[in-house]
């Protein structure tokens, strides 16, 4: 299964291993059981939460990272697994030997695709996408011209309004689009883990104390996934005092289940960012050039009601 | 930007497994086998819905199938186990009574548990 998110947001909440389940205990009462073989990540955001080292080992054993947020919902620390893959050795050596060509590269493609996503999502919400569309046409090896940045700029203003400014503190907005990015990241790294590269060492992203800086790199192409939903979410509470519920949490989670166009048929996006890893681990390996992306959406896949 | 046509209408297709089992228990080396089982049902992510029958759901067929041949190689010397499978679908239509009360149906795990 491997999709299942769960997060911890009470404080006092305990976490340990039960037989095959993660526990989760309030004082002396069990409240929950979830299977660790269907996990895909596990997200703390409760101050006052604890965990046993057990459940750290069993989740490392399933390559399922531990997310620990701070108070604006970015991940301030995260628990992942030494070693998670039987080529891993061979792999990370690739990888961490990736010339800088190659890295340029890779970097185009995730832009591309990226942008490409940004002007079907503004295409849905009847906005002009198509300058946006012709820009990802555009788009040289290590995004030299910058194009993701002038992308942004018009696809954020048209999403959602002239004096919206995408930052990583201040607003409604901003909080649920950084919460839905959380579970992104925390998917891509668990993605990356499985396919047995190393989520720090990044193509383009150079922030230097980010750990998972390849999932950064990686998870560009999803963001627009992520950004109509949060856009649904605003249109829904227009004008009210906004703060994130568990169904609007919910709804961005789920976005890990959003079936997409691969080269397989539909698959949901959790599946699509494991192939897109594996195929990352092949180029790195030299056994092919180009990652495995998902095609834009199709309106059917985007502005459902959530 | 060619469109591809969509080949199925889903990833995810539920299957549940369900694991009846009727183990002998009447000696030591019983009860060590029958706690051993019972215990790779609980490893293996089985919840227990009563006694002696244990519930999982798979992401589809092809875990169903490995599932199968895991139980198959855990299986105890003596006893009887039955496994059923069923889909999403029939798994919400499940009828439960507690005591004399109708029981809410069946859900399928969420995608997202917060606690």
């Amino acid at each position: 299964m491997k999709n299942r998110v769960v997060e911890i947001s009470s404080d006092g909440a305990h976490l340990s291993v039960d037989r095959g389940f993660l526990s989760v205990a309030m004082g002396r009462e069990c409240v929950g059981k979830v299977a660790i073989e269907d996990m895909s990540a596990l997200i703390i955001r409760g101050h006052g939460a604890s965990f046993s080292a057990n459940i750290c080992a069993r989740l490392a054993d399933v390559n399922v990272p531990i997310v620990i947020c701070n108070t604006n919902q970015s991940p301030a620390s995260v628990i992942w697994p030494v070693s998670g893959h039987f080529t891993q050795g061979l792999t990370m050596q690739a990888q961490a030997v990736a010339n800088k060509p190659m890295q340029k590269r890779l970097w185009a493609q995730l832009v591309k695709s990226k942008i490409e996503n940004q002007a079907e999502v503004l295409r849905l919400y009847n906005q002009e996408f198509e300058d946006i569309a012709s820009m990802a046409g555009r788009v040289k090896s290590g995004d030299i011209d910058n194009l993701e940045a002038q992308a942004a700029r018009k696809y954020w203003k048209r999403l959602m309004g002239e004096d919206f400014i995408r930052s990583s503190h201040q607003g409604a907005i901003n909080t649920a689009l950084n919460y839905g990015y959380t579970i992104l990241r925390a998917a891509t790294a668990r993605s990356l883990l499985a396919a047995g590269l190393h989520p720090s060492l990044s193509i383009h992203h150079q922030s230097k104390g980010d750990a998972l800086r390849l999932a950064d790199d990686l998870m560009e192409p999803y963001r627009p996934w992520v950004d109509d939903r949060v856009k649904r979410i605003s249109e829904q509470i227009e004008g009210q005092e906004f703060s994130l519920t568990p169904q609007h949490k919910a709804a961005l989670a789920a976005v890990l289940t959003i079936d997409m166009q691969a080269a397989e048929g539909a698959s949901p996006m959790q599946v699509c960012m494991d192939r897109m890893a594996q195929s990352l681990a092949q180029v790195f390996l030299g056994n092919r050039k180009k990652l495995e992306l998902p095609a834009p959406p199709i309106p059917l896949t985007l502005g459902q009601p959530i | 930007m060619a469109r591809q046509r969509y080949t199925e209408l889903s990833g995810y297709k539920f299957m549940w497994v369900m694991v009846l089992f009727d183990l002998p228990t009447a000696t030591k080396k019983e009860r060590y086998h029958y706690t051993k089982f019972r215990n790779f049902l609980l490893d293996n992510a089985f919840e227990m819905a009563q006694y002696s029958v244990y519930v999982r759901h798979t992401s589809g067929k092809d875990a169903v199938q490995a599932i199968i041949r895991k139980i198959e190689r855990a299986m105890p010397p003596m006893g009887k186990v039955d496994i059923l499978q069923f889909t999403d679908k029939q798994y919400e239509n499940i009828v439960c009574f507690r005591g004399n009360q109708r029981r809410l149906s069946l859900k399928n795990p969420e995608q997202f548990i917060l606690f």
